[in-house]
């Protein structure tokens, strides 16, 4: 069966945003800050020729800020500049190439302030006012655990540091806003078409039907087309009305990598207390994520980090406290994972160096902490549904010849001065869908089913299809409900004027939830099936049953569901250069039930090669608040001759409030690659690290230290 | 409206000579290099400041052939185009593999590689190691310049504003019977800019070394090469003592003097140049390879 998506894009036809033009189309660059903290003095505009004009924080008909959470993000910057890129004004008219030399003697007058550039200070000056943006703390009582240490045969604290990581989605961002006299459409490459219109109604101060919005053909997201694509339909939909035409604002590829949102980075601390086997007796993790410049969705992101603290284990007298603080740099933002991929680097590297202390096999000491059905989670919630961990781990034990690797490779280690192999596990889950009451209290998804006179069925729902299959799998659920033909299914592009929110496309909800409603609203249609009729059906939200959510005490069930993965990857590293060639990969999945084989798969390469990128190959810096790698090239991420053919498998375990069984799969495959990849690299070269990404540059200087030591 | 632009494409090497010789042009050969030196922002086509020369049709410049021991290459081989060609050395071979990706393989050209004398240029360790030389051709005639001497700086050559790069010269490279070695180190395995670079060369009678010759890429503003370095090592018999080993990694060390940059580290680069030294110094055999 062909994607719906198949024939536009293998041909290249299908036009992206950047190929569209309108008419009376004009273009918009923007002039940012080249200060990272500063109070911004004058303004000092070039004279402009005729149809060119600048659009700043004076041209906003509402408030200056991009309606995200918090009102810390101005559209335009015009008091403080808290990031290098931070979007001052923008230029518009016919020309990019008269747009580019005017900005470049536009004269902003800037007094710079002791900027705060690195996660480390902001550590310091966490107390200091601003710095700390959210924070939460929950578990155990504190107390509790210094009894328990004070009784502990040791203590192991680890610190343990993650990077940024970039999307590098295919296609760079980009947005259009159509001016009409009686409404701004805005299209452009998005994830969540309707927090873009609740950010303009609030910018332009209009009324709900003064503003439209449309997604166009979306080249990757991975969140990041989550929140940014809002601060650039500001951008247009402003400028538009200013100017009253249309304008287009694309970024190219070095400006996308310079100013867009990154994976956050983090520090984890743990502090462990172990008996004299090695058994865990108690664990405190302290979490601090670098939100950048504003808070964006940090909050939420470090939410979901919080609660992936502990992993897949169910650890005795668990305690964690998190913290998003500020850095004047360039705002993180969602990221497939979302905070999860940080976790559970840490936590699988934290478990694997303790079981090193106990001696015993990194994964044989995971599977003794392994939760199972009925276990409380680390948030007084409970894992209601089954777990096949262990099944999945004995599969893939089995697919892998583990035991039998890990004892011929540490032979051939002594035999080969040069090349050493390892192999390494990963153990992982995945919360589906909004955190909390989020699907009830926030989002309250609503989907529509149409038909039209002639019987055709269209889909009438805010997702985006980004390229991870939506189009397909979600049409073929309806398809198969009112027992149609899938290619009769329509699935057009969303466009607000049409579709009810259904909610954003994030949080690995999509096919669970957003699905399942529409699997409702079929059969719901079926049984009103009337030939020749236009017909309409409407299906809202129904929240699971669960243990209620409370944010303040951060206890309650945090999720309907989880998802389930487990992988093995096997390494070689050259010693004498620290490069890390990827041997094999496996893995296998419990995401309840699969709709089409072929999209998983897709969604397991995928996710496999970004996060196996997470742990080694991606790295991207920032020096005095500025981003270092402006290229694909610098930047690094995996080419089809750094990724090797994965092994995967799928295990059913249907849940029940999911389209035929369905979770959520688009952020899982993702998580478990990173702590993969590091643990392979330390069974190579018996030595652990404290970090991701795992670059050749630290594995040098690893290994040179330790000779050092020696020599 | 974009700006008008003047470029040449001749039938013939001659003509292009001549118009290089009224006229200073840009020269073009695949082009991978110039396109990206002189790309503009989004939306806006390059801007080449003067006219342009296109160069890689012409068949004076594609020639491969061996002229008693030498190799000739004509500059505009592409590197997909040597890949196929059975003249080329297996050395060579590995290094083009290395460069970007089928794509700009198959414009990408190695006199463009030379010319542009980047410091991660890929093929450089290799030509400086086969004491590799270039033959130029002008109006006035034909000069041979040592590609150490041809390349001064970065993106900085020797070429008179009327020249082309016509061949690159690997003297007795057909039969040396040398064992020759290329490593490069990029943050990846395809479409990376190398990080070091590294050639290794040695010709040995029995178990005396005869010649030993070393590049290293992306370390410094050009290779780095030291005749006297290697001069210390002839007539030394293999297995190499470890005392030798370590005085010419030593000598290296002090020369060796890379940066920080977006791509990596001095103290990497630096300890991984010599590793690669040391691993190559160190081995027990050596095959001819070529
Ligand atoms: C995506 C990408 C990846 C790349 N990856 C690599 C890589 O991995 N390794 C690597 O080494 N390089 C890489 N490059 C750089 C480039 O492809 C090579 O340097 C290539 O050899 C340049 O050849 P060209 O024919 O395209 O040169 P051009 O761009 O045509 O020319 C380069 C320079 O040399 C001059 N020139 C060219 N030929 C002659 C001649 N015969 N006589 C006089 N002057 C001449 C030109 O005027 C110009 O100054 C990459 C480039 C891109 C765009």
């Amino acid at each position: 069966m062909p994607r719906k998506d198949h024939k536009g894009k293998v041909s290249g036809q299908l036009p992206y945003i950047s190929d569209v033009k309108v008419e009376n189309m004009v273009y918009g660059v923007l002039y940012r800050s080249t200060i990272a903290y500063g109070r911004i003095k004058s303004i000092q505009l070039p004279d402009l020729p005729e149809g060119y004009e600048a659009v700043g924080a004076e041209e906003i008909p509402g408030p200056n800020y991009v309606k995200i959470i918090k009102e810390d993000q101005p559209i335009f910057a015009n008091e403080w500049v808290n990031y290098i890129g931070e979007p001052i004004l923008m230029l518009v008219g016919a020309d990019l190439n008269i747009l580019y030399d005017l900005l470049e003697k536009v004269k902003i007058d800037i007094e710079e302030h002791q900027a705060i550039y690195t996660l480390e200070e902001a550590i310091k000056q966490k107390s200091a006012p601003g710095v700390t943006m959210a924070s939460y703390e929950f578990g155990e009582i504190l107390d509790t655990i210094t009894s328990i240490e004070l009784k502990a045969h040791q203590i192991i604290e680890e610190e343990y540091d993650t990077g940024y990581q970039e999307h590098v989605y295919l296609e760079p961002q980009g947005m259009l806003a159509i001016y009409k006299d009686d409404e701004i459409v805005v299209q452009g490459s998005m994830q969540c078409l309707y927090y873009i219109k609740n950010a303009l109604i609030n910018a332009l101060a209009c009324g709900d039907d003064d503003v439209r919005v449309v997604q166009s053909p979306t080249g990757g997201g991975f969140g990041g087309k989550e929140e940014f694509p809002s601060m650039m339909a500001c951008h247009v939909a402003v400028a538009a009305k200013a100017v009253k035409k249309s304008v287009m604002l694309v970024f190219d590829r070095s400006e996308d990598m310079v100013v867009t949102t990154k994976r956050h980075p983090a520090k984890l601390r743990y502090r462990t207390a172990l008996d004299r086997k090695g058994n865990i007796l108690s664990m405190s993790v302290d979490l601090f994520l670098d939100a950048g410049a504003n808070e964006g969705l940090s909050s939420v992101v470090l939410q979901r980090a919080l609660l992936n603290s502990a992993g897949v284990y169910k650890i005795p007298h668990f305690h964690a406290k998190g913290y998003v603080l500020k850095t004047h740099t360039v705002p993180n933002g969602a990221f497939r994972g979302f905070g999860a991929p940080q976790s559970f680097a840490g936590i699988e590297s934290h478990m694997c160096h303790l079981s090193n202390t106990a001696n015993i096999d990194p994964l044989e000491y995971k599977r003794k902490y392994l939760v199972k059905q009925g276990d409380p989670t680390i948030t007084k919630g409970n894992f209601r549904d089954p777990i096949l961990m262990e099944e999945m781990i004995k599969d893939l034990l089995n697919t892998s010849n583990y035991k039998k690797k890990k004892t011929e490779f540490q032979q051939d280690n002594q035999q080969n001065q040069r090349y050493k192999k390892g192999i390494g596990t990963s153990l992982f889950l995945h919360g589906c869908g909004f955190t909390g009451s989020g699907e009830r209290d926030h989002i309250k998804a609503k989907v529509k089913l149409v038909k039209s006179k002639d019987d055709q069925v269209s889909l009438k729902i805010s997702n985006s299809d980004m390229g991870q299959g939506i189009f397909t799998t979600l049409s073929k659920i309806v398809a198969k409900e009112l027992d149609l033909p899938y290619e009769e299914i329509l699935f057009p592009y969303p466009d607000t004027k049409e579709v009810p929110d259904s909610g954003p496309t994030v949080a690995s909800r999509t096919t669970m939830i957003v699905g399942k409603l529409l699997e409702r609203a079929a059969k719901k249609l079926k049984s009103q099936w009337q030939t020749g009729v236009e017909q309409e059906v409407v299906e809202n939200y129904v929240h699971r049953e669960m243990i209620p959510w409370n944010e303040k005490t951060f206890t309650g069930d945090a999720y309907p569901a989880y998802s389930w993965g487990v992988n093995i990857v096997e390494v070689e590293v050259d010693t004498l250069t620290g490069n890390v060639k990827l041997e094999k990969v496996y893995a296998n999945y419990d995401v309840g039930k699969v709709i089409d084989d072929r999209v998983m798969k897709g969604q397991i390469d995928g996710g496999l090669a970004q996060g196996l990128a997470y742990g080694y190959l991606e790295k991207m810096t920032s020096k005095e608040g500025k981003i270092q790698q402006k290229s694909i090239s610098d930047y690094g991420p995996p080419t089809s001759l750094d990724v090797v053919s994965i092994e995967s498998k799928i295990f059913d375990n249907p849940y029940a409030d999911g389209p035929y069984g369905a979770k959520g799969a688009g952020e899982l495959t993702l998580i478990g690659g990173a702590p993969a990849v590091q643990a392979a690299i330390e069974d190579a070269l018996q030595t652990p690290f404290q970090q991701i990404p795992v670059t050749p540059e630290v594995i040098i200087d690893s290994l040179w230290m330790k000779e050092g030591e020696e020599g | 409206m974009a700006e008008k632009i003047t470029a040449y494409r001749f039938d013939q090497l001659d003509q292009t000579l001549s118009q290089l010789n009224k006229e200073n042009c840009a020269i073009i050969a695949g082009g991978t290099d110039v396109m990206v030196m002189y790309k503009s922002r989004r939306g806006v086509p390059p801007k080449i400041p003067k006219p342009i020369v296109f160069i890689d049709h012409l068949s004076e410049l594609k020639r491969v052939y061996q002229k008693h021991k030498d190799l000739y290459i004509g500059a505009c081989s592409t590197y997909s185009e040597l890949l196929e060609n059975p003249l080329i050395p297996g050395p060579l071979k590995k290094a083009i593999k290395t460069i970007a990706a089928p794509a700009i393989r198959n414009r990408g050209t190695l006199g463009g590689n030379v010319c542009n004398a980047s410091p991660a240029g890929d093929t450089l360790p290799l030509l400086y190691v086969y004491n590799a030389k270039l033959l130029l051709r002008s109006v006035n005639g034909e000069r041979i310049v040592a590609i150490s001497d041809f390349i001064q700086g970065v993106r900085r050559i020797q070429r008179e504003r009327n020249e082309i790069v016509a061949e690159i010269i690997l003297p007795s490279v057909m039969e040396e019977g040398a064992h020759v070695v290329f490593e490069k180190v990029g943050n990846r395995n395809a479409d990376a800019i190398a990080k070091v670079g590294f050639a290794g060369y040695i010709r040995l009678n029995g178990a005396v070394i005869e010649d030993a010759r070393f590049a290293f890429g992306a370390v410094g503003p050009t290779m780095v090469r030291s005749v006297d370095i290697e001069k210390g090592l002839f007539g030394k018999t293999i297995p190499l003592a470890d005392t030798d080993i370590a005085q010419v990694v030593g000598a290296f060390d002090k020369i060796i003097k890379p940066i920080d940059d977006q791509r990596s580290t001095a103290i990497y680069r630096k300890t991984v140049a010599l590793n690669l030294l040391r691993y190559f110094l160190s081995m027990n055999q050596y095959q001819h390879n070529q």
